[in-house]
């Protein structure tokens, strides 16, 4: 060994990774020393922190748990989390930005018509190809991409997208439609579908909404189809022969007539949307609607949105010019005013009403909203998006954003955990420095409580414990409640640890220096030989760190732990249990598991790693 | 020794009747009234007082008016009840449960088969494949297969066992189709014998899989550890020096040495796969087994049976607790503990 010492500062040193020679700079100003010198300079916790970082792979851990904790100790207050927040249209969206990702080959021949549906949108272009782009897959078997054959062959010149369905409408007046089919949102009636007579109808709108569809003809005609047991389908004939246009929100739907009156035809008017409010008698120039609101223009530019409102949509903005255009999204609108400014009013949640730059300085010919999304067609014929492009890590089974629930829950879990750490460890160390110390009768009743603690099956108690206490309290509370039982029965471990450590100590003469001098005894054991005792502890300290956040992932994994919709990895894992989840909806799992698992995983390699460093023999010596 | 074992016995039944003690207490926290439960349906039929009058009669029958010590004493089994009767734990008398609306000693057969059978067919396979891993890994100490072994384990071990069961059903069940994803038989159908057999063991096989790939990462480094210091030890020095054979030193001399401290390290780990490991895992594989019981209990807040299974865990633990401390002078002469 010696030898090997004695030659090592003449021979050429190695070049390292610039991360661990960074870090021994910053950490270690001196250059490397022989045994000897290095005996006399170099006090124990530097050797410790010396070995420690002579390993790559403890560094890689430590890093690797450090950037992890950067990210959920600080993304939270960027990523801010909205506990009540879920949207149905949102549900099981796949990761990534693709939303908004229209093909180019749409704008080549000038687009004819774009319909946007739930996190996807459908366009065709003017020699009547249709494209359909953004999360169009619906379910395991239906892929809204997959655009039937007679549909490809026709040429198309309307589209309209639903929540999970597409109708297309050719040249001839023939209509198509594709996707989920589950309420009969495709299936046409009887009387324009027999026969092949469709044509004859002169249909010329169709519009697809979130379980039924409508379409208009020429001469003024309705026809409804779809889940009647939900919408009111029906449609009174007074009316027949002069719809202008239609409005169809997701549970309702009105009717512009050709005198410019907005009038609800349904046998009965029950809903917020068919309680037409006054004003509208004429002068009407056109309907849109969004989820569950309708906006009427008039002639004037003057607007009136009427519906269930909640989110803002009936607080009309001021417009600087004339209104010529209206669109409505799932909680917004988009106005386009004559000066070709472009506002927009309703919910912000993402970015819908930020129109981009390119959208206002240049001319805008139409512009096409629907679910979060927004795309304006300029006169040049290129199309300017905003609004909701996707999530970087997706959504889960109620629509909520992964990423934000993943640093978010990762604060929780980490918190939970390193307070349970903290109790266990002041447990431990006042109850093992206390045996130890004194020993006798006082050690006897304090191991044999340990005893009984340890003894306990931990996760079938910790359960009761939470089943019991944390029904009548709240949800913060609950948390607090959790890291009690955590840190409550997981003391022994350290406790028995201390005080064998305690045994050896109390006979060192730095104790009996201590006594003779007189100072007190709790200062002895927790002023003197506790810190000494602290490096052997940390090892201790750094693995049940992991177990305790592994033990509140479980006891929330399995809905005893923090409930439901606080986050955390444990019971957002837990979402993934039934085989549906892990099967179609992979990132529901896996992105958490994965850096859960990295955590953990590189908890232990940092207590590993500690624990060679601490370890008197690993020095060769 | 038997005073030993004496002095550890009448240990074991003190903590038992401590921890059973809280856990009573705990269980009274539940603010409920079980004669409230029967007497409400009457109070619309029956005039107040007489009505109140009934009540207290049923809450005095009941033995709800007494202190939290008689009422333990009674459901233990220590002194009779009201009726003057015993009928406690200790008569086998574990109370009823609410949910199933039978006795609890009833309900809880089957899921303790199941129970038992995956924790021993999960053992026998972890054993014998981590031994000879183990063995491997101190042999071939730190060069790359046993770096990468060491790797594995480290991520075995850190993994919680519901995020293994997870990736396992996804990788097993989804992707190869090999396993199904929980269960505990092929629904609707009605296989016997050697068929009903390998039917259920194919539903077993994942929580079987998961539980072995849990199991393994911990085993397979005490057994490293453990072999790798017997390694060291002057006799297989010696042995090595009379020319044995390698092969004869390592399975002659150094693994049934090594063997010692890892047979109790197993009783350890059992129990911690029987109380919390098959919680877990019955309840990711939807398997009829006491973990799922327990939950199903606990989340349908039948306390009877909780209680009951509760004080279950506690026996094992305390008796596997003991096994373990009396495995040590069992396998090992050197240790003596009857002082």
């Amino acid at each position: 060994m010696s030898e090997k010492n004695n030659a090592a500062p003449k021979q050429p040193k190695k070049k390292e990774f610039f991360l661990f020679r960074w870090i021994k700079r910053a950490f270690f100003p001196n250059r490397e020393l022989d045994i000897y010198a290095e005996e006399q300079l170099q006090s124990p916790v530097r050797l410790v922190i010396r070995n420690f970082f002579s390993k790559p792979l403890s560094v890689i851990s430590l890093c690797l748990l450090i950037l992890i904790a950067l990210l959920v100790f600080i993304a939270p207050n960027f990523v801010i989390l909205d506990l009540g927040e879920q949207d149905s249209t949102l549900m099981n969206i796949s990761p990534g930005f693709s939303i908004m990702n229209y093909p180019r080959a749409l704008e080549k021949n000038g687009i004819a018509d774009i319909s946007v549906g739930n996190n996807y949108a459908v366009g065709v272009d003017k020699a009547g190809h249709v494209y359909a782009w953004g999360k169009t897959r619906v379910s395991s078997v239906i892929n809204l991409s997959d655009i039937p054959e007679e549909v490809l062959n026709a040429k198309i010149v309307k589209v309209s997208a639903g929540s999970d369905f597409i109708l297309a409408l050719d040249e001839r007046g023939t209509v198509y439609g594709w996707g989920n089919n589950r309420l009969r949102q495709l299936v046409l009636p009887d009387e324009i579908d027999s026969n092949n007579r469709m044509h004859e109808f002169g249909i010329k709108e169709i519009h697809a909404s979130d379980q039924f569809s409508a379409a208009l003809t020429d001469d003024g005609r309705v026809f409804l189809w779809g889940n009647g047991n939900f919408v009111d389908l029906s449609f009174r004939e007074e009316f027949s022969g002069h719809v202008k246009s239609l409005a169809l929100t997701n549970s309702a739907y009105v009717i512009l007539t050709d005198d410019g009156a907005v009038k609800c035809a349904n046998d009965h008017a029950s809903t917020t949307i068919t309680k037409i409010p006054e004003g509208l008698e004429s002068g009407v120039v056109s309907i849109t609607a969004s989820s569950n609101c309708v906006a009427a223009l008039k002639e004037d530019g003057s607007i009136v949105v009427w519906g269930a409102y909640t989110k803002g949509e009936d607080k009309i903005p001021e417009f600087s010019s004339k209104v010529v255009e209206i669109e409505g999204g799932r909680y917004h609108f988009v106005a386009r005013c004559e000066d070709g400014s472009i506002v927009g009013w309703g919910s912000n949640r993402y970015n819908q009403l930020d129109a981009p730059k390119a959208a206002v300085t240049q001319k805008i010919d139409r512009i096409f909203s629907g679910s979060f999304q927004n795309y304006a067609l300029t006169e040049s014929g290129k199309l300017v998006t905003w609004g909701l492009k996707g999530f970087l890590l997706g959504t889960d089974t109620l629509g909520r954003d992964i990423f934000a629930r993943l640093v978010n829950g990762g604060k929780m879990t980490m918190t939970i955990g390193a307070i349970a750490v903290i109790i266990e460890t002041i447990i431990g160390i006042i109850l093992g420095g206390i045996a130890g110390y004194f020993g006798g009768v006082v050690d006897m009743v304090i191991m044999r409580i340990a005893e009984v603690v340890s003894s306990m099956p931990f996760i079938p108690f910790a359960m009761i414990l939470s089943a019991v206490i944390g029904t009548r309290i709240s949800v913060e509370q609950r948390m607090y409640l959790i890291m009690i039982i955590l840190g409550i029965l997981s003391w022994p471990g350290i406790c028995r640890l201390v005080r064998a450590q305690m045994f050896a100590q109390r006979e060192m003469e730095y104790v009996v220096a201590a006594k003779a001098l007189g100072v007190k005894e709790s200062k002895i054991i927790f002023g003197h030989i506790i810190p000494n005792v602290m490096s052997v502890c940390l090892v201790t300290v750094t693995l049940a760190f992991g177990t305790a956040m592994l033990t509140e992932s479980t006891l929330s994994y399995l809905g005893f732990g923090v409930p439901l919709p606080t986050p955390t990895w444990g019971n957002m894992l837990s979402n993934a249990k039934n085989s549906i989840v892990i099967q179609n909806y992979w990132w529901n799992w896996l992105f958490v598991g994965a850096v859960f698992g990295i955590a953990c995983i590189c908890i232990n390699l940092i207590g590993d790693g500690l624990r060679d460093a601490l370890d008197p023999k690993a020095n060769g010596r | 020794m038997s005073k030993y074992l004496l002095k550890r016995i009448v240990y074991l039944v003190i903590v038992f009747f401590v921890v059973s003690l809280m856990m009573y207490a705990i269980y009274n926290l539940i603010p409920s009234d079980p004669a409230m439960i029967q007497m409400e349906p009457l109070r619309k039929t029956l005039k107040p007082d007489i009505w109140q009058q009934q009540y207290q009669e049923l809450r005095q029958e009941m033995g709800l008016n007494d202190n939290l010590l008689v009422r333990y004493a009674r459901w233990m089994g220590f002194i009779p009840d009201v009726n003057g009767k015993f009928s406690g734990m200790l008569e086998g008398d574990f109370g009823r449960s609410i949910n199933y609306k039978r006795p609890v000693v009833d309900i809880i057969g089957t899921p303790m088969l199941n129970t038992i059978i995956l924790n021993f067919l999960s053992t026998i396979l972890t054993l014998a494949i981590t031994i000879p891993l183990g063995i491997y890994c101190a042999v071939h100490a730190r060069k790359a297969s046993d770096s990468a072994i060491q790797a594995a384990t480290v991520v075995g071990y850190s993994l919680p066992t519901y995020l293994i069961g997870i990736l396992f059903i996804f990788i097993f069940a989804v992707v190869f189709r090999i396993f199904p994803t929980g269960g505990a038989k092929t629904p609707g159908s009605s296989y016997t014998g050697i068929m009903e057999f390998l039917d259920r063991l194919h539903y077993m096989a994942l929580p079987i899989l998961v539980l072995v790939f849990t199991g393994l990462a911990g085993m397979t480094r005490t057994v490293r550890a453990a072999m790798i210091d017997t390694l060291s030890q002057d006799y297989i020095r010696t042995a090595r020096a009379k020319g044995l054979k390698e092969k004869v030193v390592i399975y002659s001399h150094a693994w049934r040495n090594a063997l010692l401290p890892v047979s109790t390290s197993i009783m350890g780990w059992m129990i911690g796969v029987f109380t919390g490991g098959s919680l877990v895992i019955e309840n990711t594989f939807a398997l009829n087994g006491t973990g799922r019981l327990y939950w199903n209990a606990l989340t349908t807040t039948d306390y009877e049976l909780v209680l009951a299974m509760q004080m279950f865990y506690t026996l094992v633990s305390l008796v596997g607790v003991l096994l373990t401390d009396l495995s040590y002078t069992l396998v090992d002469p050197r240790v003596r503990i009857d002082k």
